[in-house]
């Protein structure tokens, strides 16, 4: 093996080989589908995959051996989650498949379907089997059947079987034919599996034969044997499961710890249909993981934490991803146990308690993760990828994770100097001169200060007694004007906004007139009167200058509005012309 | 290969047992939940959208749990109007179910429409009564209500926060209780409600960093100090907490540690303008004044608001012997806060070296009628009388400043040598002979400097509520006021106090003849200003003397 980009550095001081990656193996699953097993009893594991497909079609349980793809089987529906288990005590012990999809579970042996289980159907309500029976017998019609089953779905404690939620979302025409359809078969409720686990029967030998755990949608949890499949145990949960651990023996003492779809922990224990202890988290749970006697969640909320298995919180370590997916990697022979746990920044993060021990960065983001003995290999880790891909890594013989103090020393920005520029040359001058002439610098600006406000009080004074400002200040004319030249010359065109501001008197009686030098510029007609201004609305005035003079030079247009009878403008405008470019083109 | 009895087909299409074979059997419109629970909690909301759109194809719009998920991540993306609906439509699929309506009061809430989601949560609380978020959030639908003065709201918000804490402990709920208790100025309770947070779950740095500040902001500094640590412990680089801890090192005068944490603060908030007025004030007590100029002009570049920046930039430029510049950091100042007698102390010794006395004494004048407890303001008032020849209005205000000194006294507050060494002098200048009955006590019970008490005094009467980022910049942020009484350590650090010294020297300079043939005893101070940038080292260097032989 020698390392594909020449980086040798990390090639001797890595912890991994990299023994395969497949970017297009197009594997869309879960680590819930994924198993190591000696499915020929020849001493060398497989790695099961069951695949998703498209995720509606196309679903395989794959084989693979060594870097290829031994067997492909078809699979009907998606598979929820995979086992492997011992169903029996017959030699040669080989470990049968047990995958989960909808209410079935598809027990494969030898690769060869072996059995198929079905989820006990749910109870029915009866009274919608007695409406039922009725519409058998033709004693009701399908409008008042829809309005019975209508008024059963409002109250009833138990929900109402698919065939009559179809039903009732029927338009009146297809009801008949639905009904006539349907109505000779017996109500069935079924529920789908949400995640599959195994339990050891009465042994805790690595070969024992173990039953199946499965957790269904109707939050329930059942046990089964696992030669005559029957249901051993069943217990309920408030919220369904969404994945499982499971430790102990059936006959023995075991512990079920669930996470539910209500962000919530549950365990259970042998004889108690109910949960024991409850672990409420803030979030989402995303992996659950249990080590020795504790369990490590990873949260949706991006935070690792860890729990007694009575639910007391231990710790929480922030991540600096989503998680994606968790699991143990468990190396009995070295009694290292440690949470591998995928993030969504394209990493998978190894910690041991609270404390980070190695990063594996991966080419692309990590949907599942599984660690054991592939081949002949104990410390293989095999991950799938969001794009399908497939990664194993093999844990060298000489990897060493040594336990970093939790207590890191000071962080790494404590030794950044701080970012402040170097005095110059220029601000030592300035302050010795400030130094030295404060008093007349301090007294330069406020005369120049007093100055400046001088000079804008003026200015304002002037502007309104010219009427210059944009709008008017009058209280029975409030009018606003603005102006706008258009064209390139010789000829423009003078667009002026005139506005009555008013809240509803309209005014009356205006006129405009234009101030110009008529040795520059022409006008039609310097002086029009304006109609009657609307309050609100905006009068756009047009008129038309020609520019006279070919000498590529420019002058100010006075607009005045006036009232009639008045002198005084009420508004004023400076118009600057721009220069003519047509004419300094001729 | 073998394959499964009946059917190469999919499941939806499996003939069923019985007469009937026609009738294909119904998909079950759960048997994709699992799927979109898993992508949604991965935050896969593309394929998560994507699966629930083919499921909500498949059956009509029947799976509640595709509509809940689709609400959602509907409501992640901002749509909360859109995920309301969806949640509607979920309760009336399934009304029995409490997380639905939960999601619907989640979703009011956030429309601001806190009424009626206290109106749903309730809905909720009767289905499951035994839920610690509905009571959570009820609890923080009350306390929003921005009601404060209305006792029964507030109590409810209590009341539902209390209950929640008794079903599960939640580190939210801790917070928001706290909260509830401080905007009903409840301090004792928060605090409470803090530590009880702290002993059950002590890692959490956002609950330590609370506590911490509430005990700051209480006096308790050996207590703020402790949990302020242990946050830092847990996360070092806690910008608030940080903050908190460093500008109390910086009161002790450890101001190379305080810059060590500021510099990891640097790199988390580099644009903070507390953090960085605070580094400023901590070059300038290390009398590396131009770095202090920069530091704090920074701050001012990022917070052009903040008076306290704009006070330190005053005080700065004052020690550099920039009139010009500290006199329109100071004006522009006094604008943002004209209630601040210090404020117009500073100006008014900018002024009289500016050598516009109408306006400093106009200044001075501001200045007394705003303050109450510092007597420097009065004797540098004093010193500019007495050097323009107003012997009464100089004696008038060596008056209030021995009123002033003994109201403190009582307080037990210690005084600052210089300060006492003036007033002896303009004592002995204005042949008051009394003047020794109360500095001789004062001596004994060893000086200090006591001037900073004013500023905090002020900013403690602003009255906000602590813990939040608005409290922490108004507890850390200036440097500008720090009462220390913590330790019986003298530091000569503290930006705020230096202001003292430097507006006592700076208001002898002026009239160097006067002070001199009235004591007799020249100021060495003023002999000497050194050409070289930090000029004013001489000067500080004198006061940290008579300081440490005082000690």
């Amino acid at each position: 093996l020698a390392p594909a980009s020449g980086n040798w550095t990390e090639y001797i001081n890595g912890k991994w080989l990299d023994a395969h990656y497949d970017p297009v193996a197009n594997l869309y699953t879960f680590s819930s589908c994924i198993v190591l097993a000696d499915l020929h009893g020849d001493g060398e594991n497989k790695l099961v995959v069951g695949d998703l497909g498209t995720g509606s079609s196309n679903m395989k349980l794959k084989v693979y051996r060594g870097t290829g793809l031994m067997s492909e089987n078809t699979l009907l529906d998606l598979p929820t989650g995979l086992v492997s288990f011992l169903m029996d005590q017959h030699e040669p012990r080989t470990p049968a498949i047990a995958v989960a999809s909808g209410p079935y579970i598809y027990v494969y042996k030898n690769l060869r379907p072996y059995f198929k289980f079905t989820l006990p159907p749910l109870e029915v309500n009866a009274l919608e089997q007695d409406v039922w029976n009725q519409a058998r017998e033709d004693m009701i019609d399908p409008l008042s059947l829809k309005e019975m089953l209508d008024s059963i779905r409002d109250k009833a404690d138990v929900p109402l079987s698919v065939r009559s939620l179809r039903f009732l979302m029927l338009d009146p025409q297809d009801m008949e034919a639905f009904v006539n359809l349907y109505k000779e078969q017996p109500i069935r409720r079924q529920t789908v599996i949400t995640c599959i686990s195994t339990l050891k029967k009465n042994m805790a030998d690595e070969d024992a034969v173990s039953c199946l755990v499965i957790g269904t949608e109707s939050k329930d949890v059942y046990i089964l044997d696992p030669e005559a499949f029957t249901v051993l145990t069943k217990m309920s949960l408030p919220s369904a499961p969404t994945q499982m651990d499971v430790t102990g023996q059936f006959d023995v003492e075991f512990r079920i710890t669930v996470a539910c779809r209500n962000g919530n922990i549950y365990v259970l224990r042998r004889e108690s249909p109910k949960p024991k202890y409850c672990i409420e988290l803030s979030s989402h749970p995303v992996g659950l993981v249990r080590i020795g006697k504790n369990v490590v969640v990873g949260c949706a909320q991006e935070t690792l934490q860890g729990f007694t298995q009575k639910g007391k919180k231990l710790w929480t370590v922030c991540l600096p991803a989503p998680v994606t997916t968790m699991s143990v990697m468990d190396l009995p022979t070295r009694g290292f146990q440690a949470v591998l746990v995928g993030l969504a920044n394209s990493e998978v993060h190894l910690y041991r308690d609270k404390n980070l021990i190695s990063t594996i960065k991966t080419p692309d983001i990590v949907t599942s993760i599984c660690f054991g003995r592939y081949g002949r290999e104990d410390g293989t880790l095999i991950m799938t990828t969001k794009g399908g891909g497939l990664i194993v890594k093999i844990l060298k013989r000489t990897a060493v994770f040594d336990d970093r103090d939790s207590a890191p020393g000071p962080p790494l920005a404590q030794s950044i100097r701080l970012n402040v520029p170097k005095k110059t040359k220029l601000y030592v001058d300035q302050t010795m001169r400030e130094r030295e002439n404060s008093v007349a610098m301090h007294r330069a600006f406020q005369m120049d200060l007093s100055r400046l406000r001088l000079a804008a009080a003026r200015a304002y004074v002037k502007a309104l007694e010219s009427s210059l400002t944009p709008m008017s200040s009058s209280l029975s004319e409030p009018l606003r004007m603005n102006a706008v030249v258009q064209g390139l010359g010789p000829s423009f065109k003078l667009t002026l906004n005139i506005q009555n501001t008013a809240v509803c008197r309209p005014v009356m009686n205006l006129a405009i007139s234009f101030l110009y030098d008529e040795s520059l510029y022409s006008m039609k007609t310097a002086f029009f009167k304006i109609p009657l201004l609307v309050p609100g609305l905006n009068y756009p005035i047009d008129t038309f200058v020609e520019c006279l003079s070919d000498k590529g030079i420019s002058d100010i247009i006075k607009v005045f509005v006036l009232r009639e009878g008045k002198s005084a403008p009420l508004l004023t405008a400076h118009i600057n012309m721009p220069v003519s470019e047509g004419l300094a083109l001729n | 290969m073998l394959r499964f009895l009946p059917d190469p087909l999919l499941v939806a299409s499996e003939p069923k047992k019985g007469r009937a074979p026609k009738a294909p059997e119904l998909p079950i419109p759960e048997r994709k939940n699992w799927l979109i629970h898993l992508h949604y909690i991965r935050k896969d909301y593309e394929t998560c959208k994507d699966i629930i759109k083919e499921q909500l194809q498949e059956t009509r719009g029947m799976c509640e749990y595709a509509i809940y998920v689709q609400a959602l991540i509907l409501r992640l993306e901002g749509q909360i109007q859109q995920s309301l609906e969806l949640f509607q439509s979920c309760a009336i699929l399934n009304p029995a179910n409490p997380d639905n309506l939960k999601q619907v009061a989640r979703s009011l809430f956030l429309l601001g429409k806190h009424k009626a989601a206290i109106e749903v949560y309730h809905e909720a609380g009767k289905l499951n009564d035994e839920d610690w978020e509905v009571h959570h959030n009820l609890g923080v639908c009350y306390s929003v209500i921005k009601d404060y003065k209305n006792v029964c709201v507030v109590s409810q918000a209590e009341e539902q926060l209390n209950a929640a804490l008794q079903l599960n402990k939640q580190d939210r709920t801790f917070l928001t209780l706290g909260k509830v208790h401080l905007l009903s100025r409840d301090t004792d309770k928060a605090v409470d409600v803090y530590k009880a947070a702290v002993e059950f779950s002590p890692e959490n740095t956002e609950l330590l960093t609370t506590l911490g500040l509430l005990y700051l902001q209480l006096g308790k500094y050996q207590k703020a100090f402790e949990h302020l640590g242990n946050a830092l412990t847990f996360d070092p680089s806690n910008y608030k907490a940080i903050l908190a801890a460093g500008s109390m090192m910086q009161t002790h005068g450890d101001f190379d540690v305080a810059m060590n944490k500021y510099r990891v603060a640097a790199c988390v908030v580099p644009e903070s303008p507390p953090l960085w007025n605070n580094i400023g004030m901590c070059f300038f007590s290390k009398k590396k004044y131009v770095a202090a100029i920069s530091c704090l002009k920074r701050a001012h570049y990022l917070s052009p608001f903040d008076w306290k920046v704009l006070y330190n930039l005053g005080l700065v430029h004052l020690t550099m012997q920039q009139y010009a510049s500290a006199f329109h950091f100071l004006s522009a100042a006094t604008n943002l806060q004209p209630r601040l007698g210090e404020l117009y102390m500073l100006l008014a010794v900018a002024l009289t070296n500016l050598e516009d006395l109408d306006n400093a004494r106009r200044s001075y004048e501001q200045a007394v009628a705003l303050d109450h407890s510092n007597p420097l303001v009065n004797l540098n008032f004093a010193i500019l009388l007495y050097n323009h020849g107003d012997k009464k209005g100089a004696l008038q205000q060596y008056q209030e400043i021995e009123r002033k000194v003994n109201m403190l006294k009582d307080s037990n507050t210690e005084f600052d040598s210089e300060l006492m060494d003036m007033a002896q002098k303009m004592a002995t200048a204005l042949q008051v002979g009394e003047s020794l009955v109360w500095t001789k006590p004062a001596k004994d019970t060893k000086f200090k400097q006591g001037s900073a008490g004013v500023p905090i005094k002020t900013l403690g009467s602003s009255q906000q509520p602590l813990g939040t980022n608005q409290a922490l910049e108004q507890a850390m942020s200036s440097a500008a006021g720090y009462n220390r009484s913590i330790t019986p350590r003298v530091s000569l650090s503290q930006p705020k106090r230096s202001s003292v010294p430097l507006a006592e020297s700076s208001g002898l300079e002026n009239p160097p003849a006067v002070p001199g043939d009235a004591s007799g005893t020249p100021r060495p101070e003023e002999s000497d200003t050194p050409d070289t940038l930090p000029p004013l080292a001489a000067k500080p260097k004198v006061k940290s003397k008579s300081r440490q032989e005082l000690n």
